[in-house]
């Protein structure tokens, strides 16, 4: 045993930085997980906090907690019901482009927003919906309406989130149908001509069953993030005057923990939203077994 | 029959052209609009109507933000972490990918468990944050890089792609006496090249539009990049909350009123001068951007 351990110890040394790395940022950070039943404060030692046992779960009393949750769910909710069939319907649209250049371009350009950072797409809202000379709002004034505060409007929150995601990464995430249309057999839609099938019967019985193993795969991995609705997204759109929608999971962690130091807390919630994200990703796991014959790992 | 379908066909194609003509001016109109309101005298483009076109003409609000230290020192942030941040995570995640693809390595599953668990289960932000204090990362520019050092996705896109390649010419290498290092580097980076691109573009543009890292690890202005410093102009309510020292403000109050400079102005100025590059490279790197998501699609 000791020789086949010399014989790899180059292999162990390539693996080693990787397997350190993991340990100081994922499993150490496990372990810290302990101060949600401790009385932590920073600068202390966590091992020296005294335990408090489920003290630091009496944010499950609070319904400010509760409006939190609800946040999180009517986002991502609204985000899976536009998110999910919109790259579906634009790769078929893309499909039926003839003209192979224009094809091209149509995919690069719609690739293009995943690149940009939330901020710039924060950035990009700001400078169409302000009310100091934004396009909408001089709009709406021009005809005759009253200016909206978009930015700061507690109704338009959720819209500008939903419409923003769809902008950002619909097109991206048209790559993998496209992909999956090239691989359907083109003799069967020859077939379907001499048949005398239109282009709707083709895209009906041909392209959607073509690509639905894909789909079937997108939906199933697209399951463990319901609970995380993005903060990169949420935080830069975020204000005291939307924040009664605005505040999801991830931004609660953030306020309580890093900008005002209950860190006990802001772990407890952190490892709620953990442990139900780990049962997403197996229940996930389970599902992909039943339909795909495999497992994701 | 077959002329009223062609006929209807070719209407279907005219709509979908123009379907599509609309989608992609809704990517690229946003950034014509943001460029002319940024070339605009600010106190003018405040009243509306700068749709297309600058309607008074000014460089100003540029010459603002390419004269600040702020900006500047920010951008040299941003392009260090980018550099370092990316070779450093590409060499540590393939090492670690090519040693695991010895199949006999002993403890290899358990290692592979190690690493996947990491993947299902984190301890979340703050006791990471805990850590990182601990470590005495905060408040350092290193805080950008070392935690993102090893990328367990990457590592596994890695692991299948090195998988693939023809055992023989590895053991051939062997054979000729050449060592672990000696093969990864003369054997299996030079044919893992478009799988390293593309893991290392994605990489990069993760770097690039970081702010999280940026706004909440590190307090130290000096230390941040620059979508950082545009999260922080983006909810400042006047300018020189955010930009530059006394002796800055001074001058871009005197500037600002000289030249109807306004804050939107300037963010609209600053938001240019952050997308600009990566609206230059895109069309040179989409292939291989493409060629990334296809490669970590197919589950190994």
């Amino acid at each position: 045993m000791l020789a086949r351990l010399v014989k790899y110890r180059w292999q162990y040394m390539m693996i080693l930085p990787g397997v350190v790395l993991l340990f100081l940022f994922s499993y150490v950070p496990m372990f810290g997980i302990q101060i949600a039943f401790r009385d932590f404060r920073i600068g202390t030692s966590m091992w020296e906090s005294p335990w408090v046992g489920w003290d630091n779960f009496s944010f499950l009393k609070e319904p400010q907690f509760w409006v939190v949750v609800q946040n999180t769910l009517w986002i991502s909710a609204f985000k899976f019901i536009f998110g999910f069939p919109a790259p579906i319907l634009l790769a078929l649209m893309i499909n039926e482009i003839r003209s192979s250049i224009f094809k091209r371009f149509v995919q690069s350009v719609s690739y293009l927003p995943h690149f940009f950072s939330w901020i710039v797409v924060a950035y990009i809202l700001q400078a169409f919906l302000t009310m100091d000379g934004g396009m909408v709002n001089d709009m709406i004034q021009k005809s005759g309406g009253e200016p909206i505060f978009f930015l700061g409007s507690t109704e338009w929150f959720r819209p500008m989130v939903i419409g923003s995601s769809l902008w950002k990464e619909t097109g991206w995430n048209t790559i993998l149908y496209l992909a999956a249309i090239t691989t359907i057999d083109p003799q069967l839609y020859e077939a379907a001509k001499v048949e005398g099938a239109g282009k709707w019967a083709q895209i009906r019985y041909i392209t959607l069953p073509g690509i639905l193993p894909t789909i079937s795969i997108v939906l199933i991995l697209s399951i463990p993030s319901l609970i995380t609705v993005g903060m990169d997204q949420i935080y830069p759109l975020m204000n005291t005057a939307n924040m009664a929608v605005a505040d999801v999971l991830d931004t609660y962690v953030l306020r309580n923990g890093l900008q005002q130091g209950y860190f006990s807390i802001a772990t407890a919630v952190g490892l709620l939203s953990s442990v139900i994200s780990l049962i997403l990703v197996l229940v996930t796991n389970q599902i992909s077994r039943k339909m795909n014959g495999e497992g994701l790992w | 029959m077959g002329v009223m379908r062609s006929r209807s066909e070719r209407w279907a194609q005219v709509v979908l052209i123009v379907v599509m003509l609309l989608i992609c001016a809704s990517v690229i109109y946003p950034f014509l609009y943001m460029l002319a309101i940024s070339l605009n005298e600010g106190a003018d483009a405040a009243k509306g109507g700068v749709y297309l076109w600058p309607r008074s003409f000014t460089l100003a609000n540029y010459e603002i933000v390419l004269g600040n230290e702020v900006i500047r020192h920010a951008y040299l942030v941003t392009i260090a972490r980018t550099i370092l941040g990316t070779l450093s995570s590409l060499l540590i995640t393939l090492l670690a990918a090519y040693g695991l693809s010895y199949k006999r390595l002993p403890f290899r599953a358990p290692i592979m468990t190690y690493i996947l668990i990491t993947m299902l289960f984190s301890g979340g932000l703050i006791p990471l944050y805990i850590q990182l204090n601990h470590l005495g990362l905060l408040n350092t520019f290193w805080v950008f890089i070392i935690p993102g050092m090893f990328s367990v996705w990457n590592m596994f896109v890695m692991l299948k792609f090195v998988n693939g390649i023809p055992e023989a010419l590895i053991e051939s290498a062997e054979l000729d006496g050449s060592g672990p290092f000696r093969v990864l580097f003369s054997i299996v980076v030079p044919l893992s090249k478009p799988m390293l691109a593309a893991l290392g573009l994605f990489t990069a543009v993760g770097h690039w539009n970081d702010w999280f890292a940026g706004a909440f690890y590190v307090t130290d202005q000096q230390l941040i990049p620059v979508q950082t410093f545009l999260q922080q102009l983006l909810s400042a309510s006047d300018i020189s909350a955010v930009i530059g020292s006394n002796t800055n403000q001074e001058a871009l109050a005197r500037d600002s009123a000289m030249q109807n400079i306004t804050l939107m102005s300037i963010k609209m100025a600053v938001v240019m001068v952050s997308t600009l590059p990566i609206l230059c490279v895109y069309p040179f790197l989409q292939k291989y951007f493409v060629k990334g998501v296809l490669i970590g699609s197919v589950k190994g």
